[in-house]
């Protein structure tokens, strides 16, 4: 058993801070520490250990945040906003519109449903906008936010959020949704073409089983006409799989290989469940799926197409959050960009000798990013940067359409949250305050449950007074 | 095919029923390698296993900071400026094709090497150097395409010092293990078609008065050389990348000829090594 390297956890009962250590056992990488209270906790964070050292040469240096919103006061992770100890900006800020649902599923991380809720908020337009600001005053150009919930295509000024998000001049707006008022509302996908919001789309398989345990009833027919309505309207569509071990992840081959035949899909996330929030599937840390095992089973799925390398970290955040490739399809045969540009030789900034060409480098980075989805207009401008700058014949350019991408994101749960990964993560929810909180933060050590109670008490009181 | 060659000197060696001599074959591969759809389909690599098999290849001649080495058909000039650059060797390379030196001459400019690298327009058959004056010489994946080997190895011979080693790295063939499409002018431009096998290769070079001291099958580069080779060019078909003009197989033909090159490496038919011979 190999000590990999010094860090820091919380214990997931009491939240505490405290020394821990990255392990190497059996192949895996396990986060460990000791709770003085509440004893010795345990998690696996990767699934290859070999792979986790020989990625961390794609750790970028962090960018310096244009703005820090907190100060230090009681140390990561309980300063949240950018605080001064925060050594990223944001790639991609997340908006929740509301804690209401149209579905009651077993695992949300979100704690989202239909029934009554104690502490449920709908934002008004304006926080929405005064969020946005704050996102911009962050970021200055901020190119990707992504529109969540709850379920937020249920918010009853729904396409006016989307179009204040178009407005603050963000290029990619995405809308995270369960595609039911998609599939119900024939006005809703020509409505979303029209002020150019991009679909993640919850799709978590097709079997009767994983329908039924992780969204509580079987959707596949509500999927299907929801991405038909999105083809037909011009839509384009990320397909997000959450994956738990055991119950779908044999299915991520099938997942890709229907993405890629759908005229409407440009890509496919994937996401090993986090154990925040609700879930109601028996978990145990040390059985937790990760981003390797999620790579390899696309790997062996689907042989011909992919092998593990063709996932090449996200360099912005921790290499172990995020791995992604892009594949160029012609309805036939499929290529993984990888295998056409050395795309590890560009963003390794740990064995480069000589500092690469920098256009192409900038241009890999922005395909490699929390901030890029498969057929985005900047994700095409920077295709066509690469076919530019590098051997690559000019044809790449029109393959941008054809560039599919697929992603695979860990997020992290209280087991699991490494406080040196937080320090660099560069996906954001924005709080109704602007606050910019790391998405594992928010979803670990109480900000959620915080700020829903505080929103929903605030409308309450707003509300009041209206009376 | 005609038109096309009339721009593309050289490609008509590879024409259904043409009868190429040698000098064909000679101007066909300089152009072919000089191609830059080929190059990029090559990854810029243009032989297995790239720079860990030019060091590994000098490593096994044992070369020494300060000698002279003679790099036989040095291409763009890649191999012979990491030898200068590396291991401190001082470094002639010679090329058939005249763009490729110019090419190399721009590259050794830029690498800031001076003197310690030069390269000749010459012919691998007719060196344009003096008897005895290398202490080694290097010759990779080519020796397979050209079209008088014994010639050749005569050559490396007189320009090696007493003592000097060649070292040789090149696709080696099972005898008679081949399927047809791998043989042939197309195959012999493409390394395979005069590919010799290990044991042909050593009775050439002590034909020569060169007698071997190391040998090191490379078949795990050649695997992932040719799968890299497969995948740019289904890569190519895909991005609707037309094959160079005047190349006789489409795309499609050709990743078919590649597909049979990798399974003939799985089947041992099909091999590269590193070969030493002392003078």
């Amino acid at each position: 058993m190999d000590v990999i390297a010094q860090t820091q956890a919380i214990c997931p009962r009491c939240e505490a801070v405290l020394d821990a250590r990255l392990l190497e056992r059996d192949g895996r990488v396990l986060l460990s520490r000791t709770c003085p209270e509440h004893g010795p906790f345990e998690a696996v964070v990767y699934g290859d250990a070999d792979r986790y050292r020989e990625i961390q040469r794609f750790d970028k240096p962090g960018e310096e945040p244009r703005e820090r919103q907190t100060e230090s006061v009681d140390g990561c992770p309980h300063d949240c906003g950018i605080c001064p100890e925060h050594a990223q900006h944001t790639c991609l800020g997340i908006i929740e519109v509301n804690t209401a649902c149209n579905l009651d599923c077993p695992i949300c991380f979100a704690d989202s449903g239909s029934g009554v809720q104690e502490h449920g908020f709908s934002l008004s337009l304006e926080q929405v906008e005064s969020m946005l600001d704050a996102f911009v005053r962050a970021e200055g150009e901020p190119e990707s936010v992504q529109i969540s919930g709850g379920e937020p295509s249920i918010h009853p000024q729904i396409l006016a959020i989307l179009r204040a998000a178009r407005a603050h001049g963000i290029a990619l707006v995405m809308l995270n949704t369960n595609g039911i008022r998609l599939a119900r509302d024939p006005r809703f996908a020509p409505a979303l073409a029209e002020i150019g919001v991009h679909v993640y789309l919850q799709f978590d398989g097709f079997e009767e089983a994983t329908q039924q345990a992780i969204r509580g009833r079987s959707l596949t027919d509500e999927k299907l006409r929801a991405l038909d309505r999105c083809a037909e309207a011009g839509v384009s569509v990320s397909l997000a799989a959450a994956v738990e071990r055991g119950v779908n992840e044999h299915e991520v081959g099938a997942i890709i290989g229907f993405g890629v035949g759908h005229p409407a899909v440009t890509g496919v996330f994937f996401q090993p469940v986090t154990h925040s929030g609700r879930f109601r599937v028996d978990s145990d840390p040390l059985d937790k799926l990760t981003n390797s095992d999620v790579i390899e089973a696309v790997a062996a799925q689907l042989p011909d197409w992919f092998r593990s390398e063709d996932f090449v970290p996200v360099p912005c955040c921790s290499p172990t959050c995020r791995s992604a490739t892009f594949a160029l399809y012609d309805g036939e045969d499929l290529i993984p960009l990888p295998r056409l540009v050395d795309v590890e030789h560009y963003l390794d900034y740990v064995t480069n000798r000589a500092v690469p060409e920098l256009d192409v480098r900038e241009a890999l980075e922005g395909l490699w990013s929390a901030k890029a989805a498969g057929g985005s207009a900047p994700v095409a401008a920077r295709l066509d940067c690469i076919a530019c700058a590098t051997a690559m014949p000019p044809q790449l350019r029109e393959v941008a359409a054809r560039g599919f991408m697929i992603v695979v994101q860990d997020f992290q749960d209280p087991y699991t949250l490494d406080l040196q990964k937080l320090r660099k993560c560069c996906v954001a929810e924005i709080a109704p305050d602007g606050r910019l909180i790391p998405f594992c933060a928010y979803n670990s050590v109480g900000y959620r449950e915080q700020i829903r109670r505080e929103t929903s008490a605030a409308a309450a009181v707003g509300a009041g007074e209206r009376a | 095919m005609s038109a096309g060659a009339a721009g593309s000197p050289g490609l008509s060696a590879l024409a259904p029923g043409a009868q190429p001599t040698g000098e064909d074959l000679k101007a066909c591969c300089a152009t072919v390698y000089a191609d830059p759809a080929v190059r990029w389909m090559l990854g810029e690599v243009l032989h297995p296993g790239g720079e860990r098999t030019t060091r590994r290849a000098l490593e096994l001649a044992g070369l020494r900071p300060g000698q002279r080495l003679l790099d036989v058909a040095s291409g763009s000039g890649a191999s012979a400026i990491l030898a200068a650059r590396d291991l401190g060797a001082e470094v002639v390379g010679v090329e058939y094709g005249v763009e490729a030196v110019r090419a190399a001459r721009d590259l050794a400019a830029d690498s800031g090497l001076g003197k310690r690298v030069r390269f000749l327009r010459g012919d691998a058959e007719a060196l344009p150097v003096e008897d005895d004056s290398f202490d080694a010489v290097l010759c990779e994946c080519s020796l397979c395409t050209f079209p008088d080997k014994q010639r050749a190895a005569a050559e490396f011979r007189r320009v090696l010092r007493p003592g000097g080693k060649l070292a040789l790295s090149d696709v080696v063939v099972e005898e008679g293990a081949l399927p047809a499409p791998l043989s042939g002018a197309l195959a012999t431009v493409a390394c395979v078609g005069g590919a010799l096998s290990q044991a042909g290769c050593e009775r050439l070079l002590e034909g020569a008065g060169l007698s071997l001291t190391a040998s090191e099958l490379r078949d795990e580069d050649a695997d992932l050389f040719t799968r890299g080779l497969e995948e740019r060019l289904r890569g190519a078909r895909l991005l609707g990348i037309p094959p160079p003009p005047g190349t006789p197989l489409s795309i499609t033909e050709a990743i078919e000829v590649v597909r049979l090159a990798r399974r003939a490496i799985a089947d041992g038919a099909l091999g590269y090594a590193i070969l030493i011979a002392e003078g």
